[in-house]
């Protein structure tokens, strides 16, 4: 079942041609990394999503159907251009952007109460949004997308100045989530984290879909013929192994076309060397970000 | 409870729960206090009873053959009449100066008669009171020889009433009084709520830019609803202010018409003209609001809105530019022309009542073309708001906000 579908579209202003026959699908239960260099177009694909931009051509399905009035109560949308209003309390302020969506009151006070224990902001729910921290900021901001508990989320950059235990926190949280069926829509730089909570990605870049698809196919894809391995032992030439390249304490071994990574595992193994570590050296998303959008690799 | 009404509640909220909201309601009540406090301070020194003495050299006042009683009939005239005591010499009415028994004393000199002149010698000034009585009393005493009757009324002056052509106004001899004046002060309370709400007004959407918080409200719930609660929401402050300052202005008119005040004693209300002063300020006060929102959507920065600010107060106060013409004309084509535009209906009907009654068929049209024109204000708004709300430092112009498709951001 598709909570979102992306068909063609096109967005330009003026003779700028910011989103360029753009197409994807999301499944419910579904976190989906939307990712681009800036100013390729993510920011205006989400906004003709959310009806906030009208597109010059094609369509957009959400949560089965044409974006409407009703249809926001559903979604949670943290922009890239985030905030919350600065002279006020952070309770007041969650409490009435939860009004907006709909909640009750009381309902909202309970959720929100949870949400602030889970993370970590219960004891400043009555600070104003200013004297808040700028991760503190962006923690309540997800709580803001996520209080009146919508079926599709989209998030602009949600790990934005949070440290390393609040990103871990978010994570677990995004995981949660998409285990109780709702769909996320991600745009974020930071590769790592994408490759560890995405099923599937978009490319985009100059407004145009560069890459897209499972995100594990896309590395098989990129793969060379290479395996990376840490002996220990001395590393004695081996037979079709065309280059060996020192790498993170191991080496990375280009193989000659012809040779399978099985022929070089069964060629260690029969040396003298202790083999600690074998793998098939597949590119991060990272590289694969900086080959595609930098390097040109998919025009 | 609906998201435009949520708006409205958190907007009032916002602004009115704070203490930089306090200073300005307090602002007009401490003004009024502070004005009405140097009122009773002056009129307390205007006011002074002790007797005033006079050294009459020329004989006007000691040879004046006025008949029995007659000073009594005159001195009735006056709420907190003055004594006068004749003194033989100078030396003797700076004696009772210097021991206060009386405030002052007038020397007419022997040649007061060719020279008109008189001297008034005090330590402290005398108060007003004093001098006009004294002035009176001597024109008393000089109109002597007619009868009595003409005498007092010689000593006392003229009093005029203006009454217009149509005879529909009619002004006092005092002056106009507040009662006839109160309609304009309704449309001048207006005038300085749209002046003092603009600054709500820009924040209004600046704010909501500067906070980031556009694209999070409006994947919420709609522009008109963002917008129109945005309206609501200043014009419940706007009215807070007014009703706050109207409670106080009203005691103070209480406690003054109990002072005795002049001025206040005539309370006395012209119901129809004033209901013709609010259906036509405020839908301009819904219109103003509603267009100041629109700018604020499609500036760049609060300054761009300062020129256009400027036109407004200029359109607003183009009636009191021309009032001469109101005052001689009331009827006439500019100011029925100016009665029923936008912008300067609400103080020229403001200003024409003052001095006939405005025909109720131009209070309804201009009543009606206002509202007419707030509620495209408020589609403006709206339009403007949802087309310029994502333009961060971008300024927006009319042709792209009239000519946007509906339904979202092109």
């Amino acid at each position: 079942m598709k909570t979102v579908e992306v068909s063609g579209i096109t967005k330009s202003f003026g003779d700028i041609h910011a989103v360029q026959d753009v197409s994807f699908e999301v499944s419910r239960g579904e976190i989906f990394g939307l990712l681009g260099p800036n100013g390729a177009g993510k920011t205006t694909t989400i906004r003709v999503m959310l009806n906030l931009f009208l597109p010059d051509r094609g369509t957009v399905s959400i949560l089965d159907g044409p974006m409407t009035e009703a249809k926001k109560a559903r979604i949670g949308y943290m922009p890239e251009e985030r905030g919350l209003y600065q002279d006020v309390r952070l309770e007041d302020c969650l409490l009435y952007l939860a009004s907006l969506k709909g909640v009750p009151e009381k309902e909202a006070r309970a959720r929100l109460g949870a949400y602030l224990e889970r993370l970590d902001l219960a004891e400043h729910r009555r600070k104003k949004v200013k004297e808040l921290s700028k991760g503190m900021q962006q923690k309540a901001q997800i709580i803001n997308t996520i209080l009146h508990q919508p079926e599709l989320l989209i998030v602009d950059e949600p790990f934005t100045a949070l440290d390393p235990v609040n990103v871990q926190l978010v994570m677990d949280l995004m995981r949660e989530l998409r285990e109780q069926g709702v769909t996320i829509i991600m745009s974020t730089h930071q590769m790592h984290l994408v490759e560890e909570l995405c099923n599937r990605i978009l490319l985009i870049d100059k407004g145009r879909d560069v890459l897209h698809g499972d995100l594990g196919g896309i590395q098989d894809s990129f793969s060379g013929n290479a395996v990376l391995v840490r002996l220990r032992g001395d590393c004695l030439p081996i037979p079709g192994v065309q280059q060996r390249i020192p790498q993170n304490h191991g080496w990375k071994l280009v193989l000659e076309p012809g040779t399978t990574p099985q022929d070089v595992f069964k060629a260690l193994a029969s040396g003298p060397a202790v083999i600690e570590k074998f793998e098939i050296a597949k590119p991060s998303l990272d590289e694969i970000f900086i080959r595609v959008v930098g390097g040109g690799e998919i025009q | 409870m609906k998201p435009l009404w949520k708006v409205a509640a958190f907007e009032y909220r916002r602004n009115v729960f704070k203490k930089s909201f306090l200073f300005v309601i307090l602002s007009v009540p401490c003004f009024i206090a502070f004005s009405i406090g140097m009122g009773f301070f002056i009129e307390k020194n205007r006011t002074d009873v002790r007797p005033v003495g006079i050294v009459d050299d020329c004989g006007v006042i000691r040879d004046a053959k006025l008949p029995p009683g007659m000073i009594a009939d005159w001195a009735a005239g006056y709420a907190k009449p003055v004594e006068f005591i004749l003194y033989a010499t100078e030396q003797d009415a700076r004696l009772a100066v210097e021991s206060n028994r009386i405030q002052a004393y007038y020397l007419l000199p022997a040649d007061y008669y060719t020279t008109r002149q008189v001297e008034q010698r005090y330590i402290q000034s005398p108060g007003e009171n004093a001098e006009m009585q004294f002035f009176d009393f001597l024109q008393l005493h000089l109109a002597a020889p007619h009868s009595p009757q003409t005498a007092i009324r010689a000593a006392a002056g003229n009093s005029t009433i203006v009454r217009s052509l149509d005879g529909q106004r009619l002004i006092p001899a005092g002056g106009p009084t507040f009662s006839l004046l109160m309609p304009f002060f309704i449309v001048i309370a207006f005038f300085a709520m749209i002046m003092m709400g603009s600054g709500y007004m820009q924040s209004a959407v600046t704010d909501e830019k500067e906070n980031r918080t556009m694209e999070i409200l409006l994947t919420s719930i709609s522009p008109f609803q963002l917008i129109g609660g945005k309206i609501l929401g200043i014009v419940a402050i706007s009215f807070t202010l007014l009703l706050t300052w109207t409670v106080i202005v009203l005691i103070s008119i209480f406690i003054a018409a109990q002072v005795g005040v002049a001025w206040f004693n005539d309370l006395s209300m012209d119901w129809r003209t004033i209901l013709a002063s609010l259906v036509i300020a405020i839908p301009a006060y819904v219109l103003a609001t509603a267009l100041m929102i629109a700018i604020g959507s499609m500036i760049a920065a609060e300054r761009e809105s300062q020129p256009v600010g400027m036109v407004f107060v200029f359109l607003h106060l183009a009636p009191i530019f021309i009032s001469w013409s109101f005052i001689n004309h009331p009827h006439s084509t500019l100011a029925v022309i100016l009665s029923l535009l936008p912008f300067t209906s609400m103080l020229a009907v403001g200003m024409r009542n003052i001095f006939t009654i405005v025909p109720a068929w131009q209070v309804l049209t201009s009543s009606f073309l206002q509202s007419i024109c707030a509620l495209a204000a408020i589609w403006l708004a709206s339009r403007a708001f949802h087309h310029g709300m994502l333009r961060y430092g971008q300024r927006l112009n009319w042709r792209r906000v009239l000519a946007g498709k509906s339904g979202g951001l092109t």
